[in-house]
C-alpha cells in the first residue's frame, strides 16, 4: 500500500479590501502589467538621473582644465552614470517589456510566478535606492562600473563607497536571477495552444534568449563580487595584492559576467526593433528563423569571447589570438540582423511614426557601433583603442544608438497598450531629433578623441592637446539630449490625459497583443486563443498579407484569436473617461476566471532581504543583519504557504 | 528632386551629421595613435589604418543601403501595399558568408602582429624598468644603476624592453605616438618592447583608472640620439649636485651592471653647491614641443609669498632632516633614502613635476611642496605649507619652502 503524505489544505482567504484600488493595489500587486509599469517608471526615473550625472560629466569636460567638480567627485560620477544607465535603466526597462509583454504575445494570462515577479521588482527597486543612497552620505561608488581589483579592495578604497556598489549590486542580481527563473518557466510552460516555439513573436524569443544569459551570466559576477565582499569585510585574500592574490582573477570573472550582459543589454531593443519594423513596413520580418537562430548564436558565443576586454593585460599571444577570432565571429550573427532588417524594409510601405523613427536609428546606430567593435576586436590594434574615448564611443554608440533606441521604439509602439492612448507624433518628433541628432554630436567626435590619443575616465584633459573643439561637440550634443528628453517626459506625461483614444490596435499589428483592449483586463484573453499562425492577426485582416507564412493544418480554422477579443466587451473602446474604470470590461469574477491575488508578502520579503544588506554596510551589524535574515525566513514561509488563487470549484 | 517636406527636413539633419563628420577631423594630434614612431606603432598602425578603411564602406555601403530604402519604400501613393515576402534564402547565405570572408581579411594580418610585437625582445635590448604608483612613474634602467621617475630616455633605432610593474593597483602604460599600451597589473610583470625611430618628445599617459588623480598621471619622454642617451644615463648615474659624497667618475656607457671607481679627487669637507646648469644631455627646453608642457592651472585658494627669495644652501641644510628624506631619495644625501616617492637626484633637469602634472619651475616646485594634495587630488605626499590645512599640520614657512624649492631646482 502506498504511503502517501497528505498536508492539510492552506485554507484560501479573501485578500484585504485595501488592495483593490489606490496605492495599496500597487503595492500587493501580483499583475505582470502592473509589475511591468513600476520597473518602467522606476528605470526613466534613473533615467533622468544618469543623464544628469552625464550632463554634469559633459560639462566638465567641455573645455580642458575644468574644475566644475573636484577628481573625487568627477570620479564617483563617471562610476554611477555607466551602473545607472547599466543596472538601472537598461535592464529594467528591458524587464519592463519582459513583465508586460510576454504574457501577451503568447497568449498567457499572467507569468508563472506572479508573486516571484513582484519581489522582483521590490528588490530592484531596493537595490537601487540603496546604491544612489550612498550619494547622501558623499560615498558614491567611484571606482568605474566594472571596478577592477585591488582599486576596489580595503587597503585602495578604504570608504564606504565601493562596499555601497558591491552590496548595491549584489540586491540587483537577485532580481535579475529571480525575474530570469521566471521568464524562462513562462516561456516553456505557458504558451498558448498552438504557439509552438517557431510561431512565438520576436521579442518574446529574444526575451527568451536573454532569461538563458541571465541565469547562466549573474551567478559569475556574483561569485566575483562575494569574493570582494569577503575580502572587504572578513578579511579574505582574494583579491589582496598584499598576499599575492592575481587581479586577473577579479578581471575574468567579471567580463565572463560583462561580456553577456551587453547581450543582456542588446537583444530585448533588437526584439523591439523586429517587432516594429514589420509593422511599420506592413510585411513580415525577413528571415524570422535566421534571426531566432542568430539571436541564439549570438547568446552561445557571447560567452566565449569575454577576454576581448582584456588585450591590454598581457594575457599571451595564444589566447590573445583565441578571443580575437572568436570576437569576429560574433560579428557575423550580428552582421546578418541588420541584413535582415534591412530585408524586411526592402519592398515594404514604410509608415514613419516616432516607433518606426527609433527602430530605423538602432539599425543605423547599431551598425557604427558594431564598426568600431569589429576594430577593437583586432588586439594589435585594439591596444590603441581600449581604454580610450575610442571605446566610450563604441559603447555608447552600441547602448544609446543600439539599446536606448530600441527600447524607445518599444515605448512609443507599446504605450498606446499600456495606457489606452496614443503619443503626440509630433512632439515625439521633436524628442526623435534631438536625441539622434544630439546623440552623434556627443559620440561621433569621441572617436577622434581616442584616435587622438585622449585616455578615459579623466577627471578633465590639458589644453592644447587638440582635443578642445571635439570635447566643446560632444558637450553640445549632450544639451540635445536633454532637451529631447523633456520632450519625450512632457510627451508622455501629458498623452496620459489628453492623448487619442488607442484602441485595441491602433498600428496594424500582427500578434496576439493587438487582440485585445488597450489596456488590457487584468485577465488579459477572456479565452485562451488558439494561434496557427505566427502572425495570427494579420491572417484575420488581411490573409493576403501572410499567405507565404507557413500555417497549421486546420486552414478553416486560421483564426480564433477574434473568440479572445469578442468575450472582453461588445462595444469598441470605451469614451476616454472611461478607460481604466473597472466596468470597462467584464470582471475576471464575471467570465469564471481565476486570477493570482494580491499580497503584500513579496514586497515584505525583498524589504527584510534589503535589510540583510543594510545591516551588512552598517558596520557589519549582526544583530541587524540576523533579524533581518530570519524575519526574511518567515516572509518566505508565509509567501510560500499562501496559496496564489482561490480555489478551483 | 527631394520635394517631400520629410525629406527636406532629413536634408539639414544630414547636413549636420557631415559637418560633424568633417569639422571633427582635427589636424592637430600630438598625440595621436597614428604617430607610428617606432616599428611596434608602424605595425599596428597598418591594422588599424586597414580595419578604419575597411569599416568606413561597410558604413558607406550599408547607411547608403538604409537611405536608399528610406526614400523608396516610404508610403505614398502607389505604395500602399508591400510586397510580401520574408525571406530569401542566397540572399542570407550570400550575407552571413561575405562578412566572414572579409573577417579572415582582418584575422589573418591580426594573428601575425599579434605574434610579431609579442615575440620576446631582442637579447641586447636596452632594458626598462617601468614601475607605477599612485599616480607617478618610476622608471629604472637596470644596466645602467639609473634610477629616474616620470621622464623617459630613450635612444633613437635601439630596442627598448619594457619590464612593467605596479607597487598598488593597476595603471597602463601608454606612449599613444609609440606603442600600444600596456596594463601594469599588480603580482605581474608584463613586458612591451618598441624601437623609437625618430628623435623627439613625446606625451604619456597613465590609461588604467587607478584613483583619483588618474588623469594627473602623465610621463615625457623623450627619444634622442644615441650619443645624447649615453650623455644622460652617465649624467643620471652621478650623484646629486652639491652631495658631500663625491660624484662618481663619469665611466664609459656599460652595458653590464653599473659600477663606478672612486673619484680622483678627494671630498671637499663642506657641499660645495654648484647651482650653475652642467647638465649636457638633457632634452634642451628651447625645442621642447608646446604641447608637452603641462598648462595646468594652480588651485587659486593656494597662494604664496611673491617677495621671498629661496637659498638653496639653506634648502640643502633644510632638506637633510625634513620630513622629505622619509619618502624620497637624493643619490648623495645619505640621510635622503626614502623609496616611496620619486627619485629626486635630478629633478631639476626634469621639464615638469608632480607626475607630468605642472611644469618644473621654482613657482610650481613653491605650491607643490606647499600643499601637494591641493595641487594634486589625492596625492599622498603631506603638505608642508605651516598654515595649510589638510590631515597632518604643516611644517614650513613660505620662506623655508622657497629655500627647499631653490635646492630642489639645483639637483639638475
Amino acid at each position: 500500500m502506498a504511503t502517501t503524505v497528505t498536508l492539510p489544505a492552506t485554507p484560501y482567504r479573501e485578500p484585504s479590501h485595501r488592495y483593490e484600488s489606490g496605492v495599496w493595489s500597487w503595492l500587493a500587486t501580483t499583475d505582470h502589467k502592473r509589475v511591468g509599469q513600476l520597473y518602467l517608471y522606476t528605470s526613466l526615473f534613473w533615467f533622468l538621473v544618469g543623464g544628469i550625472e552625464a550632463g554634469i560629466i559633459r560639462a566638465q569636460l567641455y573645455g580642458p582644465n575644468e574644475h566644475l567638480v573636484s577628481a573625487s567627485t568627477y570620479n564617483e560620477l563617471f562610476t554611477m552614470h555607466g551602473t545607472t544607465m547599466i543596472f538601472l535603466v537598461i535592464m529594467p526597462l528591458s524587464a519592463a517589456f519582459f513583465n508586460f509583454l510576454i504574457p501577451l504575445q503568447i497568449g498567457a494570462r499572467d507569468v508563472a510566478f506572479p508573486r516571484l515577479n513582484a519581489f522582483s521588482y521590490w528588490v530592484f527597486l531596493f537595490g537601487g535606492l540603496f546604491l544612489n543612497f550612498s550619494w547622501f552620505l558623499h560615498a558614491a561608488p567611484n571606482a568605474g562600473w566594472f571596478g577592477y581589483a585591488p582599486l576596489t579592495t580595503r587597503p585602495y578604497s578604504p570608504g564606504l563607497n565601493i562596499d555601497f556598489w558591491v552590496i548595491g549590486l549584489q540586491i540587483l542580481g537577485v532580481s535579475s536571477l529571480a525575474a530570469g527563473f521566471n521568464f524562462i518557466t513562462t516561456i516553456i510552460n505557458m504558451r498558448a495552444p498552438g504557439m509552438h516555439f517557431m510561431r512565438m513573436p520576436i521579442f518574446s524569443w529574444m526575451a527568451f534568449v536573454t532569461q538563458f544569459l541571465i541565469v547562466l551570466a549573474f551567478p559569475i559576477i556574483t561569485v566575483a563580487l562575494t569574493f570582494l565582499m569577503l575580502d572587504r569585510f572578513f578579511g579574505t585574500n582574494f583579491y589582496e595584492i598584499q598576499a599575492g592574490a592575481d587581479p586577473l582573477l577579479w578581471q575574468h570573472l567579471f567580463w565572463l559576467f560583462g561580456h553577456p550582459e551587453v547581450y543582456i543589454l542588446i537583444l530585448p531593443a533588437f526584439g523591439l526593433v523586429s517587432e516594429v519594423l514589420p509593422v511599420f513596413s506592413r510585411k513580415p520580418l525577413f528571415g524570422y528563423p535566421v534571426m531566432v537562430y542568430s539571436g541564439i548564436l549570438i547568446a552561445f558565443l557571447g560567452f566565449g569571447v569575454w577576454a576581448h576586454h582584456m588585450f591590454a593585460v598581457g594575457m599571451g599571444p595564444i589566447a590573445d589570438s583565441f578571443f580575437s577570432i572568436t570576437t569576429m565571429l560574433i560579428a557575423i550573427p550580428t552582421g546578418v540582423k541588420i541584413f535582415n532588417w534591412l530585408g524586411t524594409m526592402w519592398g515594404g510601405s514604410l509608415r514613419f511614426t516616432t516607433a518606426m523613427k527609433f527602430a530605423i536609428a538602432l539599425v543605423a546606430l547599431f551598425t557604427i557601433g558594431g564598426i568600431s567593435g569589429v576594430m577593437h576586436s583586432s588586439p594589435p590594434s585594439d591596444l590603441q583603442q581600449t581604454d580610450s574615448y575610442f571605446i566610450v564611443a563604441h559603447f555608447h554608440y552600441v547602448l544609446f544608438g543600439g539599446s536606448m533606441m530600441g527600447l524607445f521604439a518599444g515605448l512609443y509602439f507599446f504605450y498606446p497598450k499600456i495606457t489606452g492612448r496614443l503619443m503626440n507624433e509630433k512632439v515625439g518628433s521633436w524628442h526623435f531629433w534631438f536625441t539622434v541628432i544630439g546623440m552623434n554630436l556627443t559620440f561621433f567626435p569621441m572617436h577622434f578623441l581616442g584616435l587622438d590619443g585622449m585616455p578615459r575616465r579623466i577627471s578633465t584633459y590639458d589644453a592644447g592637446q587638440g582635443w578642445e573643439s571635439n570635447n566643446h561637440l560632444a558637450s553640445y550634443g549632450a544639451a540635445l539630449i536633454i532637451i529631447g528628453t523633456v520632450f519625450f517626459v512632457y510627451n508622455w506625461f501629458t498623452s496620459m490625459r489628453k492623448g487619442a483614444v488607442a484602441g485595441n490596435d491602433p498600428w496594424g499589428g500582427a500578434t496576439l497583443e493587438w487582440t485585445i483592449p488597450s489596456p488590457p483586463p487584468d485577465y488579459n484573453f477572456a479565452k485562451l486563443p488558439l494561434v496557427t499562425s505566427r502572425y495570427p492577426l494579420w491572417d484575420r485582416k488581411s490573409p493576403q498579407m501572410t499567405s507565404e507564412v507557413p500555417h497549421g493544418a486546420q486552414n478553416e480554422q486560421k483564426i480564433d484569436v477574434k473568440i479572445a477579443g469578442k468575450e472582453t466587451g461588445t462595444a469598441p473602446a470605451p469614451a476616454d473617461t472611461r478607460l481604466n474604470a473597472p466596468n470597462a470590461h467584464p470582471s475576471a469574477k464575471e467570465l469564471g476566471i481565476m486570477m493570482p491575488t494580491p499580497t503584500i508578502r513579496p514586497l515584505l520579503a525583498a524589504l527584510f532581504l534589503g535589510c540583510v544588506f543594510i545591516g551588512l554596510i552598517a558596520h557589519k551589524n549582526l544583530a541587524i543583519m540576523f533579524i533581518a535574515a530570519a524575519l526574511f525566513v518567515v516572509s518566505l514561509y508565509s509567501w510560500l504557504l499562501t496559496p496564489l488563487e482561490p480555489e478551483h470549484h | 528632386m527631394i520635394r517631400d517636406l520629410r525629406m527636406r527636413r532629413l536634408t539639414p539633419a544630414l547636413a549636420l551629421l557631415l559637418a560633424v563628420g568633417l569639422s571633427a577631423c582635427n589636424s592637430f594630434a600630438p598625440n595621436t595613435i597614428f604617430g607610428a614612431h617606432s616599428e611596434f606603432g608602424h605595425s599596428v598602425d597598418v591594422l588599424t589604418r586597414r580595419l578604419l578603411y575597411m569599416g568606413i564602406v561597410v558604413f558607406i555601403l550599408v547607411e547608403t543601403l538604409l537611405v536608399i530604402i528610406l526614400v523608396r519604400y516610404r508610403e505614398r501613393e502607389g505604395n500602399r501595399e508591400a510586397k510580401q515576402f520574408h525571406g530569401n534564402s542566397t540572399l542570407e547565405i550570400g550575407w552571413t558568408l561575405i562578412p566572414a570572408v572579409i573577417l579572415a581579411f582582418i584575422a589573418v594580418p591580426t594573428i601575425k602582429t599579434i605574434f610579431k610585437t609579442q615575440a620576446k625582445a631582442i637579447p641586447n635590448a636596452l632594458q626598462v624598468e617601468v614601475i607605477g604608483h599612485q599616480w607617478w612613474w618610476e622608471f629604472r634602467y637596470p644596466q645602467y644603476g639609473v634610477i629616474t621617475a616620470n621622464e623617459l630616455y630613450l635612444p633613437v633605432g635601439r630596442t627598448a624592453n619594457f619590464a612593467l610593474t605596479t607597487k598598488d593597483v593597476l595603471h597602463s602604460f601608454w606612449v599613444p605616438q609609440l606603442n600600444g599600451k600596456r596594463d601594469l597589473i599588480s603580482n605581474h610583470t608584463n613586458y612591451i618592447w618598441f624601437t623609437p625611430d625618430s628623435a623627439y618628445a613625446w606625451n604619456g599617459f597613465c590609461a588604467e583608472y587607478c584613483g583619483t588623480s588618474h588623469a594627473n598621471m602623465h610621463f615625457k619622454v623623450f627619444t634622442v640620439a644615441p650619443s645624447e642617451f649615453e650623455a644622460w644615463v652617465a649624467h643620471q648615474k652621478t650623484n646629486a649636485v652639491g652631495s658631500a659624497l663625491p660624484a662618481p667618475a663619469i665611466a664609459q656607457a656599460d652595458t653590464g651592471k653599473a659600477g663606478h671607481s672612486p673619484a680622483a679627487a678627494a671630498p671637499a669637507p663642506t657641499p660645495v653647491l654648484n647651482v650653475s646648469d652642467t647638465v649636457s644631455a638633457t632634452f634642451p627646453r628651447a625645442k621642447l614641443p608646446e604641447w608637452l608642457i603641462p598648462k595646468t592651472p594652480t588651485p587659486a585658494s593656494l597662494t604664496f609669498d611673491q617677495s621671498v627669495t629661496g637659498d638653496a644652501t639653506r634648502g640643502a641644510t633644510i632638506f637633510k632632516t625634513a620630513p622629505c628624506i622619509a619618502c624620497h631619495t637624493v643619490r648623495g644625501v645619505p640621510t635622503a633614502a626614502g623609496i616611496i616617492g620619486p627619485n629626486l637626484t635630478h629633478v631639476g633637469s626634469r621639464t615638469t613635476i608632480a607626475g607630468g602634472l605642472y611644469p618644473n619651475d621654482l613657482r610650481h616646485l613653491q605650491l607643490w611642496i606647499k600643499n601637494a594634495p591641493e595641487m594634486k587630488p589625492g596625492s599622498l605626499m603631506p603638505l608642508f605649507g605651516k598654515n595649510e590645512k589638510g590631515a597632518t599640520p604643516g611644517l614650513y614657512t613660505d620662506q623655508q619652502i622657497a629655500d627647499i624649492a631653490a635646492y630642489l631646482s639645483s639637483l639638475k
